[in-house]
């Protein structure tokens, strides 16, 4: 490729747009359902489809355990499989600074391939546009995706019942501790990974067991906390949760304990969050600690009827509420 | 003696009903974090005291971070929790949108290192904190002294705790003391307090120190006698740290001091010395700080004292939220107002 940044021709629609198609998406995305064509045509096997789409804009792009590339992936992946559907086909879309080196978006469109591969998608269709410098911050991406419906399963924020286990899927907080970590405004040093990963094969293979599982939630930004508190709106329930249980890497706790967090405040991009009847919960964290990721996973707490509360149970006794949700800790956190 | 044997005796109190008052933000902040009140026999009752910084900032001295933001065009150098904190006509959030710079840094020596690195522009630190916090404003000076700066000062608002608790004397039963303040100053003044009457413990800040540090208050005040008791020896010595001591009274001196809600209180605060002045922004900048005007209906100053609870405060979860802000103490996490907003209490 004659540049090595990218430059305002790359998405004018012309010779340069077609080199940087068939340099590099084209390159990394090939199967047999990528589209020259305006849109691709594509074969469905369920009854039913779930649809979703997320945008990424992620500072830093490039992140230990991951980079945008990755994350926009496993977002709209684990979207998908969190309603009980297969992940099928992605969609992508950049917004790209001008000047961004070629070299990282090589990166990043590699890191979307093998991301894909790992989670069984194929890449059908994008588009790119460039816009002037300080337009945007180096590169945004959008992804929507389709996913087909397992036929025996119902999941929803609103099925969280009285009795139900609620499960993690291994230990939280990671990936805000590590964007935190990665922007270097505090002067502190931790060995923390992103969990960034897609969901989609772990979810399938635990629904496939356990059919009646009634809520499935990736927690994204806002944490853990935010989705019980969402799950406690949606399902007019209430949830008490065992502070002693909630798997939280020590170099995470340790970075909280410091500036100030909750851990349960803290974005994941890896960790399901699944309420299931009480008397399925010790198969479901068994089978979980089976698979790759989640040899952590635990079950942090128990749905109650205290509508709207969550209350943290401490070990020695003491009883409080968790705090509401106040948004976003980090800006641009995914 | 283990947890469960506090538990216990938290458990089992059958004195008269008490009020013991955490003094520290912090100790605040944990003891809703960790649901400490939960284990307490219905007859002891935590009150808040001031031991927030930001919640017992008066409003004109926000008033002056706006008034060099905004006239003087300082770039005002900040902990983050007070740039929400409301003065007399806006809080530094406001200012920011009428073009005022400000920069969050988590140590005052961040902001010399902004001070050194922005030669064309005035930066002031804006230096609010008692014991544990004001010796790191005080080498912040030193150091943009030795680097030969005349583009940093620091905006005192810094308290002390001494002439503070003599004037919250008879607010409580017992005084539950902040290990981090005693760490600096030692054990000496609650030695004095005790011999005057006045209750109390030193605490640290787990839930294990917490649970213990309210069973030794249990315990005594079911046996109705004066008390002192160091229950964080590991961290508190009865000299306090005399390195820290040495550079706040090198540095600074006894001044009389605005607290929100508990008026002047004559000695409690600490100004930079004379020589000292060219990094003292009231000095540098001719400001003349006055005490602002705080919201006639916020009930800060009674919580602030013990007198009432956050809930009592007709504003409080309806006019008054962490997002709306109308006292300091629903801004700091460390406020009362936010931690009884925050757990629903």
């Amino acid at each position: 490729m004659e540049n090595k940044v990218i430059t305002l021709a790359h998405g004018a629609g012309g010779r340069q747009t077609s080199e940087l198609i068939g340099g590099i998406f084209k390159k990394y995305f090939a199967n047999k359902d990528f589209t020259p064509d305006d849109a691709a045509v594509l074969q469905i096997a369920a009854d039913k489809i779930a649809v979703s789409t997320d945008g990424f804009v992620v500072s830093p792009w490039r992140f230990p355990g991951g980079n945008i590339g990755k994350l926009s992936i496993c977002g709209t992946v684990n979207d998908i499989a969190c309603m009980g559907a297969v992940p099928k086909y992605l969609t992508c879309a950049f917004v790209i600074e001008e000047g961004f080196p070629i070299a990282d978006l090589e990166e990043i469109a590699s890191a979307m391939a093998a991301t894909a591969a790992e989670a069984g998608v194929h890449i059908v269709a994008g588009d790119t546009k460039v816009v002037g410098k300080g337009q945007v911050d180096q590169i945004f991406i959008t992804t929507a995706g389709v996913g087909e419906m397992l036929s025996n399963v119902h999941t929803s924020g609103t099925l969280a019942a009285v009795g139900d286990a609620v499960i993690v899927s291994g230990d939280i907080g990671r990936h805000g501790c590590t964007i935190l970590l990665e922007r270097n405004e505090f002067g502190i040093e931790a060995n923390v990974n992103s969990d960034c990963a897609p969901l989609g094969k772990t979810i399938v293979e635990v629904l496939q067991q356990y059919p009646d599982i009634h809520v499935i939630r990736d927690a994204t930004r806002g944490g853990v906390g935010t989705v019980l508190y969402e799950i406690c709106d949606q399902s007019q329930v209430g949830i008490e949760l065992d502070a002693a249980a909630v798997p939280v890497a020590e170099p995470v706790q340790g970075v909280c304990s410091m500036l100030g967090l909750d851990p349960l405040y803290l974005a994941c991009e890896g960790r399901l969050v699944i309420f299931a009847p009480g008397a399925e919960a010790d198969g479901i964290v068994e089978i979980l600690r089976r698979l790759p990721g989640s040899q952590d996973a635990a079950i942090i707490g128990q749905v109650t009827a205290d509508s709207g509360k969550v209350l943290v149970k401490h070990p020695f006794g003491g009883k409080t509420m968790l705090p509401q949700p106040t948004g976003e800790l980090l800006p641009r956190i995914c | 003696m283990t947890q469960e044997d506090y538990l216990q005796i938290l458990r089992n109190y059958s004195g008269p009903p008490v009020r013991i008052m955490e003094v520290c933000g912090t100790h605040t902040h944990e003891i809703f974090r960790l649901g400490i009140r939960s284990l307490l026999p219905e007859n002891m009752e935590l009150v808040s005291g001031p031991g927030c910084p930001v919640c017992v900032t008066p409003p004109g001295y926000i008033d002056s971070a706006v008034v060099l933001a905004l006239q003087h065009h300082a770039v005002i150098a900040t902990f983050g929790d007070l740039i929400r904190v409301p003065g007399s006509h806006g809080s530094l959030a406001d200012a920011r949108r009428q073009g005022a710079e400000l920069k969050t840094v988590y140590s005052p020596l961040d902001a010399v290192a902004l001070a050194q690195s922005n030669p064309d522009k005035q930066v002031v630190f804006l230096a609010v904190g008692f014991e544990t916090t004001t010796p790191s404003a005080c080498l912040a000076v030193k150091k943009a002294q030795a680097a030969g700066l005349d583009n940093f000062s620091i905006l005192c608002a810094n308290k002390t705790m001494p002439e503070a608790y003599k004037a919250l004397k008879g607010s409580a039963d017992a005084f539950l003391y902040p290990g981090h303040v005693h760490a600096i100053i030692g054990t000496g003044l609650c030695q004095e307090l005790y011999r005057q009457g006045v209750s109390g413990v030193v605490a640290g800040f787990t839930a294990d120190a917490l649970i213990m540090a309210m069973a030794v208050i249990a315990e005594n005040l079911e046996s109705g006698k004066v008390f002192f008791e160091n229950c964080y020896p590991k961290v508190v010595k009865a000299e306090g740290n005399p390195a820290a001591q040495k550079l706040l009274a090198d540095m600074m001196e006894p001044c009389d001091c605005t607290w929100r809600g508990l008026g002047v209180i004559p000695g409690s605060g600490l100004q930079l010395r004379q020589e000292f002045a060219r990094f003292d922004a009231v000095h540098k900048f001719g400001l003349t700080p006055d005490d602002g005007q705080v919201n006639s209906a916020c009930r800060c100053g009674e919580i602030l004292r013990g007198d009432c609870k956050p809930c009592d405060c007709p504003l409080f979860g309806k006019v008054c939220t962490p997002l709306h802000p109308v006292g300091a103490c629903m801004v700091s996490g460390e406020g009362a107002c936010s931690a009884f907003y925050q757990y629903n209490c």
